[in-house]
């Protein structure tokens, strides 16, 4: 017995001699990180010679381009996240509740979009709604081709997007919906007279809201950054701008890239803070 | 009619039935445990009344109303969960209204019914708390408040006290009588504990692989136990094989030692009948009464002290059988190895089976 306490004592001591190289690998992992960040923040700040200064954020914030892009692709993350929501939290809803024998199959399927390259997807895209759709072995056609109207254009970019943002999406609200056990709270509405709709839009939603954010999130990361579909549907979204940008400007990309970094920290904080409370909620229960 | 009437339900699910023609009628007003082991069918059939699994076959009426294809938002049955089912995105009070709300009640006769409701439980001060800020057994509470609320016409309990801790699950589960008294609803208990079953029911339902062993009182399922099965889920049991020697004067034989049986079906057995007999530990005593039935020798092989009650296990012939006596500080116990007498009565001696 008192031996078995030493050891463990020991153990416990062992540990602590290890933090140290635990420390240096933090350390290192942060390096690996922080340096091309910090690389990327000074080279931004030294568009005027030996000075520092804010000269290549304010060139890029103030090209017309930049707005009419940033705002274009924010607007389609936006539509992307909402149609993402209404896809995916109706279905992974029913599969949990009704076919949890799919769910494999459905996980699968959400994966795709990863194994499969983009460029695969939008090239699909492209060749299915950049012409007239046709009535299957015959010359009969049902639509002219989608992509030659704005809208139609930016329906299937969404559509697109949505793909990309399947896996994140689903495995986020179907984690969610694992921990807030949506079968019993299901069943409990029912009994007390809630039907469907009111179930879906009073209980299961709200109680999803750090799962949706995350995934929320995580699809608006896609869609800002995502310049393949963008490219190959030609359409002016805040990617290929920057890409666009980079091949003429040194400065200014660099200072929109530390800016979407930034974004994208200050979304993840968002995430942080608002899962962070739902964690605490569970474990309290 | 019955209030709620169970009438050949039946559930099955792919080739094996997990509740098969049950029957069962329940007057208003009834608190009827459904009790049984592990696989049952006991929680099936209460989500058959509730309206979350379809019956393969049979009818269920409720209020001379037939509900049996109704939807389970359609059936006015509250349900407490064994996991409370409270959503954690209301405050105490929003979830007693939600099913007011559902029903669009009026702002004020809602306030009014959750005011009850939270004096009724008792958490009057916890109001504006979220579930998880709230006990295990303040949760199940406010459960209980939220299915009220709608004033169902059936409650129905799935092994609300499971999740709990042992002296939260005797308070809360006198406080469901209670209430369910005052209320005077008619109610179903699932259970698969013994003593929860018999100390809060009016009656319990027996069930044993999908079917209604037994249907009675606390007081008819313990002591008049019709199967070998009722007989040992409920209380502790004796058991032995014994061999009919005089069939019309209850006369049996253990092992060579004789016993006597007020069973009346004994009267259909024949001389020479293998039967199995079952005695409650708690119907021996030591024999103070020589001349009455079934004073047998015994030897006394083991005492064990359970708290309330001591146990002592004595060999009757071959066969060893338990022995329960109230403890008490003065309680004269025979030292183990010695010979004593045990008695007890032939009415306790109950015949449940062939051998």
């Amino acid at each position: 017995m008192n031996l078995s306490r030493y050891h463990i004592t020991r153990r416990t001591g062992d540990r602590r001699g290890f933090s140290f190289w635990s420390w240096i690998w933090f350390f290192l992992g942060a390096l690996y990180f922080i340096l091309p960040l910090y690389a990327t923040l000074d080279f931004s700040l030294r568009m005027e010679r030996d000075k520092i200064s804010l000269l290549a954020y304010q060139k890029a914030f103030a090209a017309p381009e930049f707005l009419k892009t940033f705002i274009y692709s924010n607007v389609l993350a936006v539509i992307t996240i909402f149609v993402s929501i209404l896809v995916i939290v109706p279905a992974a809803y029913w599969i949990r509740l009704r076919l949890p024998e799919a769910r494999r199959v459905i996980e699968y399927i959400t994966i795709l979009s990863i194994v499969i390259p983009a460029i695969v997807l939008a090239h699909g895209l492209n060749t299915v709604y950049g012409a007239p759709i046709k009535i299957p072995f015959t010359d009969v056609a049902l639509t002219g081709a989608i992509l030659n109207t704005r809208f139609g254009t930016n329906f299937v970019v969404v559509m697109g997007y949505t793909v990309l943002a399947l896996p994140l999406m689903y495995r986020s609200i179907d984690t969610g919906m694992r921990t807030v056990d949506v079968l019993t709270l299901t069943e409990a509405a029912q009994s007390l007279g809630a039907n469907w709709f009111t179930i879906i839009t009073r209980v299961i939603l709200p109680n999803l809201r750090g799962s949706l954010l995350s995934g929320a999130l995580l699809t608006f990361a896609i869609v800002v950054g995502e310049v393949t579909i963008s490219t190959v549907l030609y359409v002016q979204t805040f990617s290929p701008y920057l890409w666009l940008l980079g091949q003429h400007r040194a400065y200014e990309p660099a200072a929109l890239s530390f800016a979407s970094f930034l974004m994208i920290w200050a979304s993840m904080g968002i995430i942080q803070l608002v899962t962070g409370g739902q964690g605490q909620t569970s474990s309290a229960r | 009619m019955a209030y709620l009437t169970l009438s050949n339900i039946s559930k099955q699910f792919g080739d094996s039935y997990a509740v098969e023609n049950f029957n069962l009628d329940i007057e208003k007003g009834e608190f009827v445990s459904f009790l049984g082991p592990s696989g049952c069918g006991k929680t099936t059939t209460l989500r058959v009344v509730a309206g979350f699994e379809i019956p393969t076959s049979g009818m269920i009426t409720l209020g001379g109303v037939d509900i049996t294809d109704k939807a389970p938002n359609q059936r006015n049955v509250g349900m407490i969960f064994q996991a409370y089912a409270l959503f954690p995105n209301m405050t105490v009070s929003q979830n007693i209204g939600f099913g007011l709300r559902i029903h669009k009640e009026p702002e004020s006769a809602i306030k009014q019914r959750v005011d009850e409701m939270l004096s009724l439980i008792n958490l009057e001060k916890h109001a504006d708390k979220y579930p998880y800020q709230l006990s295990g057994g303040q949760q199940q509470r406010v459960a209980l408040a939220r299915a009220l609320a709608n004033r169902p016409q059936v409650l129905l309990l799935d092994e609300p006290l499971s999740a709990l801790d042992a002296k939260i699950r005797v308070s809360l589960r006198a406080e469901i009588r209670a209430i369910q008294k005052r209320l005077g609803i008619t109610a179903i208990f699932v259970t698969h504990d013994q003593e929860e079953a018999l100390s809060i029911s009016d009656r319990i339902v027996v069930m044993y692989e999908g079917k209604a062993e037994q249907v009675g009182t606390p007081f008819e399922i313990y002591n008049f136990p019709k199967t070998q099965f009722v007989a040992n889920f409920v209380g502790s049991l004796n058991n032995a094989d014994a061999e009919v020697l005089d069939p019309t004067n209850g006369l049996l034989s253990v092992d060579g030692v004789q016993f006597r049986t007020a069973d009346a079906e004994m009267v259909n057995r024949r001389r020479g009948d293998k039967v199995r007999i079952s005695i409650r530990p708690e119907r021996f005593s030591f024999a103070a009464e020589p001349l009455k039935d079934n004073v047998v020798d015994c030897l006394i092989e083991n005492i064990t002290f359970l708290g309330s009650v001591v146990r002592i296990q004595v060999k009757i012939g071959n066969t060893k059988f338990n022995m329960d006596t109230f403890n008490n500080p003065f309680l004269d116990l025979p030292a183990i190895g010695s010979k004593e007498q045990v008695m007890c009565s032939k009415e306790a001696v109950l015949v449940l089976g062939t051998a």
